[in-house]
């Protein structure tokens, strides 16, 4: 077992390999009631096309099988899984997102019997064809209750307009048809593919006893016949320019909702140098859009956009975009000034603000330790960018305002930016 | 594991809470003001904290108030307003990155400074607030109550409410209303604003680090010797529906949403609460519960199916998101089900899952300075001296008969129907 310490944080780590091949962290949190395990595949709705272990030919499956999947694991031939986890008082949940399908439990006893259920039940599927039909009704509800949402579809459209080819522009859930089509064969070999325990990682964060942890895991953990070494996953060429300028829809809403993008063309990044650019880019659209700067105060106090305005970054190995999300009355001015700010960068771009933007980052990194769910959920997504959390915030101090300026100049191009619009029905 | 907690109670209409826990890297400090929910003054509750903030007497805009909140670790200051019950409460709130953790000098009294001074020195021209302000924030509150048909599950949950309580201040909306939106100016605002200083009962919460803090310094002198406190009374319980409503509305969308709104006869006082808690739970608490396990797992006819206690009202509140056309069958699988439960039908099982489903919520509540604060100011406004352990003693030692009598008292007050608007109405028949 390793441990990985950071004295600044005053946090540690615990690191090991379950035999089967499933990376397993634990992220001790004395004093805490709460426990929690997050179980992961690298799998999610952007990985459609692969080649399935064991041939040699890729295969594209219906959109949403990421998704569908995530829902099916939980069916088992006799027992029900909710319930299991009920008896031994856990809260048990599962997401499923561009780029992972989690599962998760909390409880804040008998945690060790249900890291065992966890465990157990992931690696588990029970797949037939009445109950891959039945959860079709279901997830057709899901995706129209989503179909309803109009901040869903702003930002589905914006993601649209960005992307000709990269599967990240299509819904997570699928749609009604594309489900429609998912058999259980299609189920088995994705989960074949993607539930290889190499393809796996753990993380449990609670007042624990990291040798209760390992003896748990061992009675639990299931062999494969086939440990895959590397998932061959078909990526869609991508040409860096945006697909179109602007998408428009009408949906029942009160007032106009808007997204506007910027893509990113500086992508194939990992790891530390990923984790990087997203926290530089990150303090960039703070310190041009947050409600400390000037932009955002000229914007409000003229009524264009209230307080339901914000921006972020999200990078991946394979694509990357800033958002900038609001509702407004007129969101074509707001994307002007968003265009006329470009050309005047020096005024927003300044060591002042640079300075005080990364403090408060600091702050706020600080305070998410505070949750288990934050410690957990984000060191998992890093954990696939190959990069830990505990070192995040010794990258966010190395950050320079050269890398700020720079990183401008690269990113915030007129010419990569679309608008996304829903107007009122 | 019990919290330690310290109370003290300084002038009138004041009371003080401090819970010392070294387990978080920041500190959490809460002032709540309480006022009764209505019509009169909810919109100007509501307004208050978008224009508190805008800024204050030193840091008079946004971008001033935000900076320095920048300096210190990105201190979260956040104010709301909100409706628990037949109350509304204005809620200050800063959560601060601990020294221990910065390696900077303590921050702490600069915190507690500006704090104050967010609540008791707000930005004032002449003893009014700006009107540039107040016009501006005027709208931004108008767009808010536009808003609320953007989310349509909790807009469907709401109308039901208004429609059951039309006659009770619950049906109140928690952002106020458009129509008395133009009468408000920044004198009159102003003015309110010092009367709920002057007149409210107020609780102040601090949960984090030990440190050597007098909650009455965040409070100036003028504030603290104050007379005729408005003491906000109990809600009233209805046990029967005045008239059983049933509504439907057509609008454009695509999935049906389903809300039944129930009176329950039992109020939070009562020793049946608890078993009240667990009927509900049985019935569409979760994952385990009947209507989870009925109507999405077996006949797959929704994604969220669930119901809720609320608590003040003693109401109970049952959704779902649902096939237009499925508004029958669903109806009569949701009827099918409480009457199981009000015959008895479930095991014992369910009901101690039910039991460890409440008491794993309820034990997770210690590990969130937020959620600490809410508690504790819960109880407060409840006049509750059952503490998270007794509560949860309670709930243990509930009798499957209790659980049976508590469901038995629910009485179907409305049924709220949202539908889409090109649809036929006879496709009952003709769709599968």
């Amino acid at each position: 077992m390793n441990l990985i310490k950071n004295e600044k944080l005053k946090e540690e780590l615990y690191e090991f390999k379950l035999e089967n091949g499933v990376k397993v962290y634990y992220f001790p949190k004395k004093g805490f009631t709460k426990k929690y395990a997050i179980f992961t595949t690298n799998y999610g709705s952007v990985d459609n096309k692969f080649v399935p272990i064991n041939e040699n030919e890729a295969v594209s499956l219906p959109e949403g099988i990421a998704h569908f999947l995530e829902h099916k694991l939980f069916e088992e031939p006799e027992e029900n899984i909710f319930q299991k986890f009920a008896i031994q008082g856990a809260y048990v949940n599962a997401f499923t997102n561009f780029n992972q399908t989690s599962y998760l439990f909390y409880s804040t006893d008998n945690f060790y019997e249900n890291l065992k259920l966890l465990v157990k039940f992931v690696q588990n599927p029970y797949f037939t064809d009445e109950n891959v039909e039945k959860e079709k009704g279901i997830i057709s509800q899901e995706i129209q209750m989503y179909l309803d949402n109009p901040s869903w579809v702003v930002f589905f459209n914006c993601l649209r307009a960005m992307y000709h080819n990269n599967p990240v522009r299509v819904d997570i859930a699928g749609s009604v048809e594309s489900i429609n089509e998912i058999t259980k064969e299609d189920l088995e070999t994705a989960y074949r593919t993607f539930y290889n325990p190499k393809n796996m990682v753990l993380f449990i964060v609670g007042d624990l006893d990291k040798d209760m942890i390992e003896s748990s895991l061992k009675e639990s953990e299931k062999f494969y016949e086939n440990n895959l070494e590397e998932i061959v996953r078909i990526e869609e060429i991508e040409p860096s320019e945006i697909k179109q300028k602007q998408i428009e829809a009408n949906m029942l809403t009160s007032k106009p909702l808007f997204y506007i993008g910027f893509k990113d063309t500086d992508i194939g990044l990992s790891g530390k140098e990923l984790v990087k650019k997203d926290i530089i880019t990150n303090i960039i659209l703070d310190m041009i859009f947050s409600e400390s700067s000037e932009l955002y105060n000229e914007l409000y106090s003229e009524g264009v956009i209230d307080a339901n305005f914000g921006a972020y970054f999200t990078g991946h190995k394979t694509y990357g975009h800033s958002l900038i999300v609001g509702q407004s009355d007129d969101p074509q001015l707001v994307y002007s000034r968003i265009k006329e700010m470009l050309k005047k960068s020096n005024d927003y771009i300044t060591i002042d603000s640079f300075e005080r933007i990364k403090k408060k980052e600091i702050g706020h990194f600080l305070m998410g330790f505070n949750s288990i769910e934050f410690i957990a959920n984000n060191l998992t997504e890093l954990y696939f960018q190959d990069f830990l959390l505990i070192d995040y915030l010794d990258v966010l101090n190395e950050i320079k305002f050269e890398d700020i300026e720079s990183r401008f100049k690269k990113h915030f191009k007129e010419d990569m930016s679309v608008i996304s619009i829903i107007w009122p029905s | 594991m019990p919290l330690k907690t310290e109370k003290e109670e300084f002038g009138e209409g004041f009371r003080s809470t401090k819970i010392y826990l070294d387990k978080f890297k920041s500190n959490y400090l809460a002032f709540y003001i309480i006022r009764p929910l209505d019509r009169e003054e909810v919109t100007m509750n509501a307004l208050l904290p978008m224009v508190l903030n805008r800024g204050t007497k030193n840091y008079s805009n946004k971008i001033l108030l935000e900076r320095k909140l920048e300096e210190l670790y990105g201190a979260n200051l956040s104010i709301s307003s909100s409706k628990r019950g037949e109350r509304q409460v204005i809620k200050f709130s800063i959560e601060w990155a601990d020294e221990k953790y910065t390696n900077e000098e303590s921050f702490d009294n600069e915190v507690f400074e500006m704090f104050k001074e967010v609540i008791y020195d707000p930005y004032l021209i002449d003893g009014e607030f700006s009107h540039k302000y107040v016009e501006g924030e005027k709208n931004n509150l108008a767009n808010k109550i536009n808003n609320k048909i953007n989310d349509k599950r909790s807009y469907a949950i709401n109308r039901c409410i208004e429609e059951m309580c039309k006659s009770e201040s619950f049906s109140i909306y928690k952002y106020g209303y458009l129509q008395d939106l133009e009468a408000i100016d920044a004198k009159g605002l102003a003015e309110h604003y010092e009367n709920i200083l002057m007149t409210s009962q107020i609780e102040i919460i601090y949960t984090g680090n030990k440190k050597e803090l007098s909650l009455d310094k965040i409070i100036p002198k003028k504030y603290l010797n104050r007379e005729n406190i408005n003491y906000v009374e109990r809600e009233e319980i209805l046990s029967k529906p005045y008239v059983k409503n049933q509504i439907v509305e057509k609008l454009d969308v695509t999935q049906g949403k389903l809300v039944l709104g129930f009176r329950t006869k039992i109020a939070y006082e009562m020793d049946l609460y608890p078993a009240l808690l667990l009927a509900n739970e049985l019935l569409g608490g979760g994952p385990n519960s009947k209507l989870f396990k009925d109507v999405r797992e077996k006949h797959s006819l929704a994604y969220y199916v669930t119901s809720n206690i609320i608590k003040h009202k003693s109401i109970m509140i049952l959704d779902a998101g649902i096939e237009f056309q499925n508004y029958n069958k669903i109806s009569e699988l949701i009827n099918e089900n409480i009457k199981e439960l009000q015959e008895g039908k479930f095991s014992d099982e369910d009901l101690s899952i039910a039991k460890r489903a409440l008491r794993t919520s309820s034990e997770s509540i210690v590990d969130s300075a937020k959620l600490i604060s809410e508690f504790y100011f819960g109880n407060f406004i409840t006049n509750e001296s059952r503490n998270l352990e007794e509560l949860l003693d309670e709930i243990d030692n509930v009798s499957r008969e209790e659980v049976v009598e508590a469901i038995n008292t629910l009485n179907l007050d409305t049924i709220y129907f949202m539908r889409g608007t090109g649809e036929e109405e006879n496709n009952e028949s003709n769709k599968e």
